[in-house]
């Protein structure tokens, strides 16, 4: 189906608080360090797409006009995706779509979030609508609420529960520690994990992501540039996005209908069967601990109302069966504009083999997500080695 | 590439409506689906319009928006800005082979928002024009000054533009702002902002316009007139108004591009109408130029020839454009449905007296029109 896309280059700022730099060249960063891994130049790129959170979230509305400089988009088309928490799976999906349908050849993708700048939780306060949802406030008490949703779904023990949120905690930030661009550094023993302060219960501080600053930025090329400049292009193979009802509490949470079907979507572009076997590295979306468990079930790594089990055994540990979130993933580091599309240049990174510290030996396949909304959506892109 | 068509389109009207925003989005996404005559979930893939800024005090736009678009459980995203951009996105899915069919939706309720200035004012950068006031409307009014400067272009041919767009806005059932004018009206209106005067600058409006898509194969099955997507082109500018000339846009490359990829050479004699973005009665003028339908600083001489007027070689806004009718975000897609419309023939009343095969659609946002995206449409 239409081209062949590979990703050719990704670059990452420093995560973190960026107080450093302004908006625009946290976004230069990103753009610079992907056009170096590309080995390309802005005269190179036919398209630009992106994206980034809410305009409250750093006060200035299309933002994509205040940096079309730092986007190198002067004279040149773009597109502006937009998708909550998932912006960035959708801006690589938009990305893909452009050079898949042959209207573009290169395509520089940017994600973005400079969170210190504003108030992501006022924000986030700011999509339930005014008059029945409101006062349900940030994303914390949500999916605090989808956590206990599902733990008495599967009557899953909440002292086994706990235990593997845990272990996803210390896992993540092992990754975090070990990933140059990640954002928390910081080593945790268990106990400090289940002792840390209430969120909002069961969700404790190890158990959430941080407010981030950064940007990522992905470069893709069609089938014949991809072989033409570049060694080793990840290959786009599938991508799937779905998206559910707007008010929370019209249907069940606990089997998440969406992250089930955008994976299947993908699994089926990608030829992949069985994922927990085919697939080598998996970075999900996991601003928390408890909806990892949620989503190795959905995203078909491992039988429903099983994934404690499975994490507390470790196939799902960095040196697993299936490698989940070796870079810290979300936990570590969430500038959320940029998060879903950190989640792809890190799959990328894998089965380029140019991960550094936290590569998985050999990954070929790999897989990334993003979530967003209230509890709504789910996006999917997978990437491997391999044409 | 595969070819995309147009198999229908639906509007509302642009007064301030008393459903809310949800099920004002819904109606006409119902309608149209009905008038092709497909399901809801049969679609491929929806991509809607919206945004953060102009969407009645709710952030994240899409989350709201998705089910009133019919996207459940769909292939979909969200255009933030501009709806001609995910008219684009909406044929990019199906160039790519990957859908067959496409439901593209704007929507704005402008009735529910702050002013569009007050929102624009925070397209700026908070160090630089910010706090120096530029918004919409007085970076507009300095790109008037330099336009009627330079060319000795007169404020009696911009207001011109009202009165044109305003009387075919009479005969277009979807137009908002429904009075006839005359060029003294203008320019005795109020001020606004030197040498703006209020009834040369677009209303508020509230709008949802849904155009349903399909590949070559499929829009035959659907329709017997389908419109073709014939080019598109789309050029960023400079963020800072001082790092530009005001009256060099990148207008000129967003068209080049749209032109070449349809194969036209001579827009003027090609193109039988077009519906562009005029937010302020002298940027249709400029609009023009940089369109390459007359020479540059030539824009009111243009209009005052009749060659823009419904009856006239080139209609220029047949529908009333965007003067009369100003939902931001779906304007653009307005546009587009104005233009399938005419090469329908079924426009009704404003429907052009001549046969029209090729039809050109625009959209700019922006300070002073920083984006611009020209699309060409055909039978």
């Amino acid at each position: 189906m239409g081209r062949a896309v590979a990703v050719i280059g990704t670059g990452q700022t420093k995560h973190g608080r960026r107080d450093d730099v302004c908006y625009p060249d946290l976004i230069r960063e990103a753009v610079k360090a992907a056009m170096k891994d590309a080995r390309i130049a802005p005269q190179d790129i036919d398209a630009v797409v992106y994206g980034s959170m809410p305009s409250m979230m750093e006060g200035v509305a299309f933002n994509h006009l205040y940096f079309s400089e730092a986007l190198r988009s002067l004279g040149k088309p773009m597109l502006r995706s937009e998708t909550c928490g998932s912006t960035g799976q959708s801006l690589a999906h938009t990305g893909y779509y452009w050079v898949a349908g042959g209207m573009a050849e290169t395509v520089l993708v940017v994600g973005s979030e400079k969170q210190h700048e504003g108030d992501a939780q006022a924000t986030m306060s700011t999509i339930p609508e005014p008059f029945l949802h409101r006062t349900i406030g940030g994303a914390p008490a949500a999916f605090s609420m989808q956590a206990r949703e599902y733990m008495g779904h599967y009557k899953i023990d909440e002292d086994k529960a706990r235990e593997a949120a845990a272990i996803i905690s210390i896992d993540c930030h092992e990754g975090g520690y070990l990933n140059p661009y990640a954002h928390i550094k910081v080593r945790l023993s268990k106990k400090e994990v289940k002792e840390a302060r209430v969120i909002t219960y069961p969700v404790r501080l190890w158990d959430v992501c941080p407010s981030s600053d950064g940007a990522c930025a992905v470069i893709m090329a069609a089938e014949e540039r991809a072989k033409k400049i570049c060694d080793r292009p990840a290959w786009i193979k599938g991508i799937g996005f779905r998206g559910e009802e707007y008010f929370m509490g019209d249907s069940s949470k606990a089997v998440w209908r969406s992250a089930i079907e955008a994976s299947q979507e993908a699994y089926k572009q990608a030829g992949i069967k069985n994922p927990r076997k085919e697939i080598d590295v998996a970075e999900i979306y996991n601003p928390f601990t408890y909806q990892e468990l949620m989503f190795l079930e959905c995203l078909g790594f491992c039988p429903p109302g099983e994934a404690a089990d499975h994490v507390i055994k470790g196939v799902f540990s960095p040196r697993g069966e299936l490698a989940c979130n070796p870079s810290g993933g979300v936990l570590c580091t969430n500038p959320i504009g940029a998060t879903g599309l950190i989640r792809l240049a890190e799959a990328v990174l894998q089965v380029t083999g140019k991960a550094g510290p936290h590569q998985v030996d050999g990954a070929r396949i790999a897989f990334s997500h993003a979530m967003g909304g209230a509890q709504q959506f789910n996006a999917v892109t997978i990437v491997s080695s391999e044409l | 590439m595969r070819k995309v068509a147009i198999v229908e389109v639906q509007q509302t009207p642009g007064s301030e409506s008393s459903l809310n925003l949800m099920e004002f989005t819904y109606k006409p996404v119902k309608e149209l689906l009905d008038k092709v005559g497909m399901r809801r979930d049969e679609v491929d893939t929806y991509i809607a319009a919206s945004s953060d800024v102009f969407h009645s005090g709710m952030s994240c736009a899409n989350a709201f928006d998705f089910d009133a678009v019919g996207a459940f459980m769909k292939p979909a995203s969200r255009q933030e800005a501009d709806s001609m951009w995910a008219f684009h996105y909406g044929c990019l899915r199906i160039m790519s082979g990957h859908h067959d069919t496409a439901l593209v939706v704007g929507l704005i309720k402008g009735s529910e928002n702050a002013d569009n200035d007050t929102i624009t004012s925070c397209f700026a950068d908070p160090f630089y024009l910010r706090p120096v006031g530029i918004q919409e409307t007085t970076a507009a009014a300095m790109q008037m000054r330099v336009y009627l400067d330079r060319y000795g272009i007169t404020e009696e041919q911009c207001a011109r533009v009202v009165v044109k767009n305003l009387g075919n806005a009479l005969y277009n059932p979807y137009a908002h702002i429904k009075k006839r004018v005359r060029v003294e009206d203008v320019l005795d209106s109020e001020r606004i902002c030197d040498p703006l005067k209020a009834m040369e600058c677009a209303p508020k409006s509230d709008g949802v316009c849904a155009v349903f898509l399909a590949s070559e194969e499929k829009a035959k099955k659907l329709t017997d007139k389908p419109v073709w997507l014939k080019g598109y082109g789309c050029a960023m500018d400079t963020f800072y108004l001082g790092d530009r000339d005001l009256l060099n846009t990148q207008l000129k490359t967003a068209s080049k591009n749209a032109y070449s990829m349809a194969g036209i050479v001579d827009p003027k004699k090609e193109i039988d109408v077009a519906e562009i973005c005029e937010s302020y009665a002298y940027q249709e003028l400029l609009w023009c130029e940089q369109l390459g339908l007359c020479g540059e600083g030539e824009g009111g001489r243009y209009m005052e020839s009749g060659a823009t007027q419904i009856e006239g070689p080139f209609p220029v806004n047949p529908s009333g454009g965007v003067l009369a009718m100003n939902p931001y975000i779906p304007r653009g897609l307005y546009r587009i449905a104005e233009c399938a419309l005419q090469i329908k023939g079924k426009a009704g009343e404003h429907q052009l007296d001549k046969k029209v095969k090729t039809a050109l659609a625009h959209s700019a946002y922006g300070f002073a029109g920083q984006c611009h995206s020209v699309t060409i449409l055909g039978s």
